[in-house]
C-alpha cells in the first residue's frame, strides 16, 4: 500500500526508518531500475539489462537479483550481500513527488507511511530534537536528487540506444545442478555486433554524452550472471 | 530496342494508388538517375477520393511494415484502431443470434480439427468461443496487445479500422519523402498508344506528356484505361450477390473515452446489413442492401433506427448520409497488354469480409515480385495475374455468398438468396460435402488461399450449420478426442488470462499516442 506525505519537521519529528535489508521490508524483488551515473558500482555486483516498464513500453536499465519472481540471490538471514546496493533499493520509503500546477511542478520530498519500514520506535530518525535533518535524511534526500537526475539520463540514454538501433531481445537458458532448466524473458541488452559496426561520428556523440562508457559497463555486466547461477545453485544444495 | 520495363506510372492517387505505389517501391528500389527503374503516380488534384473500407485484414500489418512504416506514426496519423474479426449479428434468425470470426485460427489447428469434437458440445458453447479467446475480446472491447509489445507483434492477431483519406494522404507523405515516387498532380486528357496497342505514354493538362512501360489504372470504378480505353468488360455479379447500394454516415461518440470496437460489427437488415465500424475519432456506420428489394426510403429508416438505438437521439437526427450505387463485380481481365488495374477499377463488392483493400495489397504484391524484366515477358505475367485473380475474385465471391445461404432469415430478399439459381456451383457442392465433413486443411486447394478452412468453420459454425458425425470410426479422430477436451480446457485458460492482462481498445490507443510503441 501508498500513502505519500510530503516531508515534514513537525509531521515526521517522531518517524523512524529501519534500515536492514530483509524480504520483510520488500528486498525480496528479482530485479530493479537502476542509472548509468552507479553502473560502474552496478557492473562489478550484478547483470545489466534493459526491461519495459509495463504501463508505458519505455525501456529502462535494470540490476538482475534473481531468476525468478521474488527471488533475490543476494539477500540471506544476514542482510544483502553486495558491496554496493542499487540507489533505487536504497531509497525506500522516500519517493519524489511533484506539486503545483502542470507547467510549474515541483519536486518535493515524500515519503511512504505505508513501509513496513517506517515507524516510531527502531531505526533512523529523520529529525534530530532541534527540528534538523539527521545525516541520514540528508543522505536519502541526496540520493533522491541523483534518482531524479538518473531518470532523466535513463531517457536519453535509452533514446540515443534506440535511434541507433543497439538494443536487442535477450532470452537467458540456464540449466541448474538439479537438471532444471530456467529461461530468463522479457529482457534486452546491447547488441555487441552492432556496436563493433559503429562508424565515428555516432560513436563520438556517444562517448560526448557518456553513453559509451555506460554501454561497456552494460556489456561487463554479464560476467555476472555467472555469480548469479552460482548462488542459485548454493541455494539449491543447501534445499 | 530497347524494352526493358523501368517506368511504372500509377494513374489515380486514391488508397489504392498509393497503396500499390507503396508496395512496388518497397520491393523495388528506384533509381536516383533518370537511366533506372522510375515510379510516379499521376493524380488529379480535381477529383476527391472514395475512402474504400475502412478495416483491413491482418496482411496490412506486414504490408506497412515492408514499407518501412512506424506502427506509431500510422496509428497517430490514420485515425487507425485495432479490428480483431467480424461481429455478425441477427445473420442467422433475425433475432437475437450472433456470432463471431476472429482472426486468429482454432487452438491447435494445425495438428487437430476441433470441429468435429465442437459438435458434441455445441449446445454449451458457441464455436468461436469454445476453440479461440478472440471472439471473447469484444465485449470488453480489448486490444490484441499491449504497449510493452512491440510495433506489429501481437497477443492475438490483427488487422486494422482506419480513416481512409487520412491513410491514402499518410502512404503518400512516406511514398514521396522516404521510398522516392515521384507525385504529379495532373489531370489524364488523352492516351497515346504504340503500334502494339500497348499504352506509350498518358496526355495531361498540365504535366504534358508521361511516358510509361507499364501502366497501373488505379483511377477507381470509371477505370479510364482498363475500362473506357481499353473497353474490358465489368462482369457483374449481381445474381448471386444482390447488394448495389450503400447509405454511409459518420457517428460521433458521446465522448472522448468511448470504448472503441474491437470488431467490425454486422448487423443483418431485411434486405442487407449495417457496419459498424469503431475508430478513436467517431464511428463509420452504413447500410448496404439491395435496391431491388428494399427502397432507399426504407434503408434509410433501417440505418437511422440503428443509430438510435447505439448513439442516441441527437446522433441520428444530425446524421448525413451519403449514398453511393454500386454494380458488384469485376472486369473480365485486370492485365491487358501493359495495363493492370488495381482497387475499384478491377471491381467492388460489398464490404462483407473488407476485401477491397487486401485485394489492392495482393495486386500490388504480385505486381512488385513478378515485375516482367522485359515487355516480351509481360504477355506471360498478365496471364498468371489474370488467372489467379479471376480465382480470387471467385473464392471472394462464394465466400460471401456463403454468409447469405446458411441464413433462416425470412424475408423475400434472404429467401431469393437461398435458391440454388444464386449459388455457385462450386460453393453449393462444398457446403454439400460438409454437411459430411468439416472443412480443415484438405480444403484448402492453393498455398495462397485467400480464405483459409479456419474462416468457413467460423462461418459455418457461427451461422448454426450441422455437420453429420462420421459413420465410421477414424483412428486419427479417436486419437484427437483424447486431446480435445484439453485443448478446450486450455483455450479457456487462454481466454481468462488475455482478459486479466489485455488493456482495452481506448487505453492502448491512449498510450500509443503518449509514449509510441517500441519496435522491438
Amino acid at each position: 500500500m501508498s500513502n505519500y506525505q510530503v516531508l515534514n519537521k513537525t509531521a515526521h519529528a517522531d518517524t523512524k526508518v529501519i534500515t536492514e535489508r530483509s524480504a520483510e521490508y520488500g528486498d525480496n524483488v528479482k530485479f530493479a531500475m537502476t542509472f548509468p551515473l552507479e553502473f560502474r558500482n552496478i557492473q562489478s555486483n550484478y547483470p545489466i539489462f534493459f526491461s519495459k516498464d509495463g504501463d508505458t513500453g519505455q525501456f529502462y536499465p535494470v540490476a538482475l537479483f534473481g531468476f525468478e519472481e521474488k527471488e533475490n540471490l543476494f539477500l540471506s538471514d544476514s542482510g544483502w550481500d553486495a558491496t554496493y546496493i542499487p540507489m533505487m533499493i536504497q531509497r525506500q520509503p522516500f519517493l519524489i513527488g511533484f506539486q503545483g500546477p502542470e507547467e510549474e511542478k515541483n519536486a518535493v520530498a515524500s515519503i511512504n507511511m505505508d513501509n513496513p519500514r517506517v515507524n516510531t520506535e527502531k531505526g533512523e530518525a529523520l529529525f534530530t530534537a532541534e527540528g534538523h535533518q539527521t545525516e541520514y535524511l540528508q543522505q536519502a534526500l541526496n540520493r533522491l536528487e541523483a534518482i531524479h537526475t538518473g531518470h532523466q539520463h535513463n531517457k536519453a540514454f535509452v533514446a540515443a540506444l534506440l535511434d541507433n538501433e543497439l538494443l536487442e531481445p535477450f532470452t537467458l537458458e540456464i540449466t541448474l545442478n538439479d537438471g532444471s532448466n530456467n529461461q530468463l524473458l522479457g529482457f534486452y541488452t546491447v547488441n555487441e555486433e552492432k556496436m563493433l559496426n559503429l562508424k565515428g561520428d555516432t560513436l563520438e556523440r556517444l562517448n560526448k554524452e557518456g553513453y559509451l562508457q555506460a554501454i561497456y559497463m552494460q556489456m561487463a555486466s554479464f560476467a555476472r550472471i555467472r555469480a548469479l547461477i552460482d548462488k542459485k545453485n548454493a541455494l539449491l544444495g543447501k534445499a | 530496342m530497347n524494352n526493358k520495363i523501368q517506368r511504372v506510372v500509377i494513374l489515380g492517387g486514391g488508397t489504392a494508388g498509393w497503396l500499390t505505389a507503396g508496395i512496388i517501391a518497397a520491393e523495388h528500389h528506384i533509381a536516383d538517375s533518370k537511366e533506372g527503374f522510375q515510379l510516379s503516380i499521376v493524380e488529379s488534384p480535381d477529383i476527391s477520393t472514395i475512402g474504400v473500407g475502412e478495416g483491413t485484414w491482418p496482411s496490412m500489418r506486414s504490408t506497412l511494415q515492408k514499407m518501412g512504416i512506424s506502427e506509431t506514426d500510422f496509428f497517430r496519423e490514420c485515425s487507425a484502431s485495432f479490428k480483431q474479426g467480424t461481429y455478425f449479428s441477427g445473420w442467422a434468425a433475425g433475432g437475437e443470434d450472433y456470432y463471431t470470426h476472429p482472426f486468429t485460427v482454432p487452438h491447435s489447428y494445425g495438428e487437430t480439427n476441433l470441429a468435429p469434437h465442437w459438435q458434441r458440445v455445441r449446445d454449451q458453447v458457441n464455436f468461436a468461443d469454445a476453440v479461440c479467446p478472440q471472439g471473447a475480446m469484444a465485449d470488453g472491447n480489448y486490444a490484441p496487445k499491449k504497449i510493452s509489445t512491440p510495433e506489429y507483434a501481437f497477443q492475438l492477431n490483427y488487422g486494422y479500422h482506419l480513416d481512409a483519406g487520412k491513410f491514402a494522404e499518410f502512404l503518400r507523405k512516406h511514398c514521396v519523402e522516404k521510398l522516392g515516387v515521384t507525385h504529379i498532380k495532373a489531370n489524364m486528357q488523352s492516351i497515346r498508344t504504340a503500334e502494339n496497342g500497348d499504352i506509350a505514354a498518358i496526355m495531361t493538362d498540365v504535366a504534358g506528356e508521361i511516358e510509361g512501360d507499364l501502366f497501373i489504372d488505379c483511377s477507381g470504378s470509371r477505370a479510364l484505361l482498363l475500362g473506357e480505353h481499353y473497353k474490358v468488360p465489368l462482369r457483374s455479379v449481381n445474381h448471386i450477390l444482390f447488394n448495389n447500394t450503400a447509405l454511409a454516415a459518420q457517428v460521433p461518440y458521446a465522448s472522448d473515452d468511448d470504448e472503441i470496437q474491437s470488431f467490425t460489427l454486422s448487423t443483418a437488415q431485411t434486405a442487407g446489413w449495417i457496419w459498424d465500424i469503431g475508430l478513436p475519432t467517431r464511428r463509420g456506420i452504413g447500410h448496404v442492401y439491395s435496391d431491388r428489394y428494399n427502397s432507399e426510403e426504407i434503408a434509410r429508416k433501417e440505418l437511422l433506427r440503428y443509430i438510435k438505438a447505439t448513439a442516441g437521439e441527437q446522433a441520428a437526427a444530425d446524421a448525413m448520409v451519403r449514398k453511393i450505387q454500386f454494380d458488384p463485380g469485376h472486369r473480365a481481365e485486370f492485365w491487358h497488354k501493359n495495363c493492370v488495374a488495381v482497387g475499384m477499377s478491377a471491381g467492388f463488392i460489398e464490404p462483407l469480409e473488407a476485401s477491397a483493400l487486401v485485394l489492392v495489397e495482393l495486386s500490388a504484391a504480385m505486381i512488385a515480385e513478378q515485375l516482367p524484366a522485359n515487355r516480351q515477358m509481360m504477355d506471360l505475367v498478365a496471364k498468371r495475374f489474370n488467372n489467379k485473380f479471376l480465382y480470387r475474385w471467385d473464392r471472394i465471391i462464394d465466400f460471401l455468398k456463403l454468409h447469405y445461404i446458411l441464413s433462416e432469415r425470412t424475408e423475400d430478399y434472404w429467401r431469393e438468396n437461398r435458391k440454388a439459381s444464386s449459388i455457385p456451383e462450386r460453393l453449393a457442392e462444398q457446403v454439400e460435402l460438409w454437411r459430411h465433413q468439416s472443412p480443415w486443411h484438405r480444403d484448402t486447394s492453393h498455398v495462397d488461399e485467400m480464405f483459409p478452412s479456419a474462416s468457413f468453420q467460423y462461418v459455418l459454425y457461427g451461422m448454426g450449420f450441422e455437420t453429420q458425425p462420421s459413420a465410421t470410426q477414424r483412428r486419427s479422430e479417436v486419437e484427437a478426442l483424447s486431446r480435445a477436451g484439453s485443448l478446450f480446457q486450455e483455450n479457456a485458460r487462454r481466454t481468462e488470462q488475455l482478459k486479466d492482462s489485455l488493456p482495452t481498445n481506448r487505453e492502448l490507443i491512449n498510450k500509443i499516442y503518449a509514449y509510441g510503441l517500441q519496435k522491438i
